[in-house]
């Protein structure tokens, strides 16, 4: 099934979603768009590049309650957040970032003890994926083709749109997507060009160039595995990193968190943070013990949970290639070059 | 745990506190639950650990102290933490009062592996403050119901000071038994002290435990297993055939925060109990 | 336009100099990064690093910010442009960094872009000087004829609303913060170890990134950098949610100024403006 609307007629239906639950949808905001939960439709801009942060907040948000109570009552009467999540909306997803989902899926939602909160959120929302525009230049940051990722990957999304002109093609690729086009009723049916379009568009995203590099997931873990210990090699390569969070917080498939208790008044809430492994605090240990004091040993944890510990753990590479974290740290530290260079050594 | 969600934890009553030692920053809290089902559902092996949950201070994960043999309650053995970095969480446990109410979530991480251990010789090597999971191994493996399941049992237990050693009832009800050889050392004794003087890995050295189908389990501040460790491989035990369990700085307990990996192992999930060999595979990054 | 050629080539030249007499173990400067607009900052420590130093329009980054990071004693050369030599200066003043160990390499600039937005940074985000303050070798013709502009200019919308205008304005700033810290990991003084956002006992704020503990986090910064921000403007290139933090440090560097007489990191004499008690300083803080 493929429909389609205008895309200065978008706020329709954004509207439609709004009414079935909760339109989460990219947003103009002063330095760039973000992916925010919907109250006005017309605010729906899709007028973007990428957002700069990732969507994973959609299922993973910053900070998520989990408990509340009062200072010093019976921990019997603290309450637990109850989520009661409507059917949520993701809006406007590029296919890089639809895939971090189904990495992040591994880790919060198949293996060992599932987060409720990740499945819970994952469960309620139709994803609608969002080809790259082919026509505008690709930011030298990106390298998803090096993960093996398309600018017009449908994979992974519910529904997956394309631009064509003036106009927004959308196409049912789940069950879940096909049923929940069929019920939008108040948008058009593509006719058989729009099909054509859309179809072409899909293959003609394998001819969007980002930055590739042919990497073999089992020689890149092997190698950073062998060189843990190249001191020398990791201190080259993070001399600039400033140790701040950026590069994970706008990653899609950085997960790490904290679990902190707030308190004001008496009332409090524990809940869980989005922390950072390029912190010196994150593996600090009550006994003043610091297995990662250097800035060259931060860095490493991260570039290796990533293409190696990730591997060994869930087999598969924790990165899509979005390019955010190039793309935003302040000292345009680049984990493309340093995996280039890692393999080199 | 709570039934749907791993980070809710159930609630507890501290039942009895010990004050283990002279310095008075050790002390056993002994917990029983508030719902009889909670209790059910909390099977734990010697080894694991859980999380003690103080609403408004956080959560500490601690090493189960108590044996699975001793029903209806669990015990925990905390010190009072944090020079550099405070605890929170156990100081404010430590300033709490039989009756006072705590949450907990667990039991969590693996365990001294029972089933490997089973028909060997066990030499349980242990030192100071990091001697309660191994007190739980051992009061395991003594039980009647287990005690035939496992050959000879050696511990080695050594701390500072005679004042500094933990559970000092059980040590002098263990030096009774004829089936268990106890071995306790400190590093300096005191006027009343009858017992040995010495650092446990030179009293290992003396006791020379034989490796023949044994199995070392150690547990200990790191200037003592860096010692103890070469007297086991002079002894010839296997990497395999040695034993501990890992510290790392740990928030969730199941795997998901991200914060305790050594290479690609939690050790929350994948530990804290590795064998020697598991760590050779492992960065050093810890 | 400066020519930034030349400048690449004398820090080059330079480099290649002090590493090869001895007389540093580590020149701070730029190199390629993965495009020609993200130069990255780099530590040369051998000759053979020196092919990889480069020097164009976006090389920004606050040079002084790594000094710390080596033992007292190394001796390193570090580049430096007008705003990154009195962050040199004030560390001095702050004696976290000594100046016989230092070699610095002045760069007089201007017309450098933000390599984000493409714009050229002037006075607005930073203080808009374009000649060193101190120097030990210029490696380039001191800039002169162009338009001065006070740093404080662009202040004079932000001074036009009202309190709670200005309240207003700071909490919706402020809301975006992400907490990622890369304001202060970015800024040369900021070198407190642990900071006090990172204690435990007492714990300043809360971890999660909401009003209270944004607020509590971003405003003790600011009041901590008092009388110490030498307007370099990296905390907010660094800044991925673009918030213009440079303002309200303006704002207080202004206050300082007009109190004191004395901005930061301009005479390696001067003591730290709120170290330093005179008899004649203003009471104004006090009204």
């Amino acid at each position: 099934m493929l429909k389609k609307t205008a895309i200065n007629k978008i706020s329709e239906l954004a509207a439609v979603l709004m009414e079935k639950g909760t339109l989460i949808a990219p947003v103009k905001e002063v330095s760039g768009h973000n992916f925010a939960q919907i109250l006005d439709p017309q605010k729906v801009d899709l007028d973007f590049y990428n957002t700069i942060m990732s969507p994973k907040s959609a299922f993973f948000p910053h900070k998520e309650d989990f408990i509340n109570y009062k200072v010093g009552k019976p921990i019997s009467e603290a309450e637990p957040v109850v989520l009661n999540l409507k059917p949520m909306f993701l809006f406007g997803v590029r296919p890089c970032d639809v895939k971090s989902f189904q990495i992040m899926d591994i880790h919060f939602n198949a293996a060992g003890i599932i987060d409720p909160y990740w499945r819970q959120r994952r469960e309620a929302t139709t994803i609608f994926g969002y080809a790259f525009d082919l026509s505008k230049s690709v930011d030298s940051a990106d390298f998803y083709n090096t993960l093996g990722i398309y600018a017009a990957d449908p994979d992974g999304s519910d529904i997956f749109m394309v631009k064509k002109d003036n106009e927004l093609l959308l196409k049912g690729i789940t069950l879940q997507g096909k049923k929940l086009l069929s019920e939008l009723t108040t948008i058009e049916n593509g006719k058989a060009a729009d099909k054509k379009y859309f179809e072409e568009y899909i293959k003609k995203g394998r001819d969007y160039k980002t930055r590739f590099m042919c990497l073999d997931q089992e020689t890149i873990t092997k190698k950073l595995e062998d060189i843990f210990h190249n001191t020398d090699f990791w201190t080259r390569v993070s001399s600039a990193c400033l140790s701040c969070g950026v590069c994970t917080f706008v990653c899609p498939t950085c997960y790490c968190f904290d679990i902190c208790d707030d308190t004001q008044f008496g009332r409090g809430t524990r809940r869980r943070v989005w922390d950072a492994c390029m912190f010196t605090d994150f593996t600090l240990e009550a006994s003043g013990h610091n297995p990662r004091t250097q800035v060259y040993q931060r860095l490493r944890q991260k570039i290796n949970h990533k293409y190696s510990y990730h591997v060994r753990k869930y087999g598969v590479i924790s990165c899509v290639g979005c390019g955010r974290c190039t793309r935003y740290c302040p000292v345009s530290i680049d984990i493309y070059s340093i995996i280039e260079e890692a393999i080199k050594t | 745990m709570s039934a749907s969600n791993p980070y809710i934890p159930i609630p507890v009553q501290i039942s009895k506190i010990i004050n283990e030692v002279d310095t008075n920053d050790i002390k056993t809290f002994r917990f029983t639950f508030l719902n009889k089902e909670d209790e059910k559902k909390f099977k734990y092996l010697p080894g694991q650990f859980a999380e003690l949950s103080i609403y408004g201070k956080g959560e500490s994960p601690i090493g189960i102290a108590s044996s699975p043999t001793n029903s209806g309650y669990v015990e925990f053995t905390v010190q009072r933490a944090g020079t550099i970095v405070p605890g929170l969480v156990t100081s404010a446990l430590h300033d709490l009062d039989e009756g006072a109410q705590i949450g907990l979530r667990g039991p969590l991480g693996n365990s001294w592996p029972i089933e490997y251990l089973t028909k060997k010789n066990i030499v349980v090597v242990g030192g100071g403050f990091a001697f309660t999971t191994l007190r739980s191994l051992i009061n395991y493996m003594l039980h009647k119901d287990n005690r035939a399941r496992f050959g000879e049992i050696t511990v080695i237990y050594g701390a500072r000071t005679p004042g500094l050693l933990l559970y000092k009832d059980e040590l002098a009800a263990w030096e009774k038994r004829k089936d268990i050889k106890s071995i306790i050392t400190v590093d300096k004794g005191d006027e009343s002290w009858r017992g040995r003087e010495g650092f446990v890995p030179a009293v290992c050295k003396d006791v020379a435990p034989s490796p023949k189908n044994a199995v070392a389990v150690i547990c200990g501040p790191p200037i003592m297993i860096k010692f103890t460790l070469p007297v086991f491989f002079e002894l010839s035990f296997s990497q395999e055939n040695i034993l501990t369990s890992l510290e790392m700085r740990m928030k969730c307990g199941i795997g998901k925060c991200g914060r305790c990996n050594v290479g690609s192992k939690y050790v929350c999930t994948d530990g804290p109990i590795f064998s020697l060999a598991d760590l050779d595979g492992l960065p050093r990054d810890f | 336009m400066a020519d930034f050629k030349k400048i690449e080539e004398n820090l080059k030249k330079e480099a290649k100099r002090l590493l090869e007499a001895g007389e540093v173990t580590v020149v701070l400067a730029y190199s390629k990064g993965f495009d020609e607009k993200h130069p990255m900052p780099y530590a040369a420590k051998s000759v053979a690093d020196i092919k990889n130093i480069v020097f164009n329009e976006y090389c920004n980054h606050n040079m002084a910010r790594y000094l710390v990071r080596y033992p007292q004693g190394t001796k390193i050369a570090v580049a430096v442009k007008a705003a990154d030599s009195r962050a040199v200066i004030q560390l001095i003043q702050e004696e976290k960094v000594k100046r016989e160990n230092l070699v610095l390499l002045g760069i007089p600039v201007y017309g450098m872009k933000n390599s984000k937005t493409g714009e050229v940074i002037d006075s607005k985000t930073t203080s808009g000087l374009c000649n060193p303050v101190l120097y030990d070798i210029l490696l380039g013709a001191e800039v002169h004829g162009q338009k001065i502009v006070s740093p404080y200019e662009v202040l004079a919308e932000y001074e036009a609303m009202d309190k709670d205008a200005r309240w207003e304005f700071w909490k919706n700033q402020l809301d975006k913060c992400i907490r990622c810290y890369a304001c202060r990991k970015a800024c040369p003084m900021c070198y407190c170890d642990p900071c006090f956002i990172d204690q435990s006992k007492p714990r300043w704020a809360d971890k999660a990134p909401q009003s209270p503990g944004n607020m509590m986090y971003h405003l003790t910064r600011f009041h901590h950098l008092a009388g110490r921000c030498i307007d370099c403007g990296e905390c907010s290139r660094a800044c991925p949610v673009d918030i213009p933090l440079y303002l309200f440090h303006k704002k207080v560097a202004k206050e300082c100024e007009e109190m004191f007489g004395q901005a930061a990191g301009m005479k390696l004499e001067d003591k730290p403006v709120l170290v330093d008690f005179r008899v004649e300083d203003s009471d104004k803080i006090l009204e």
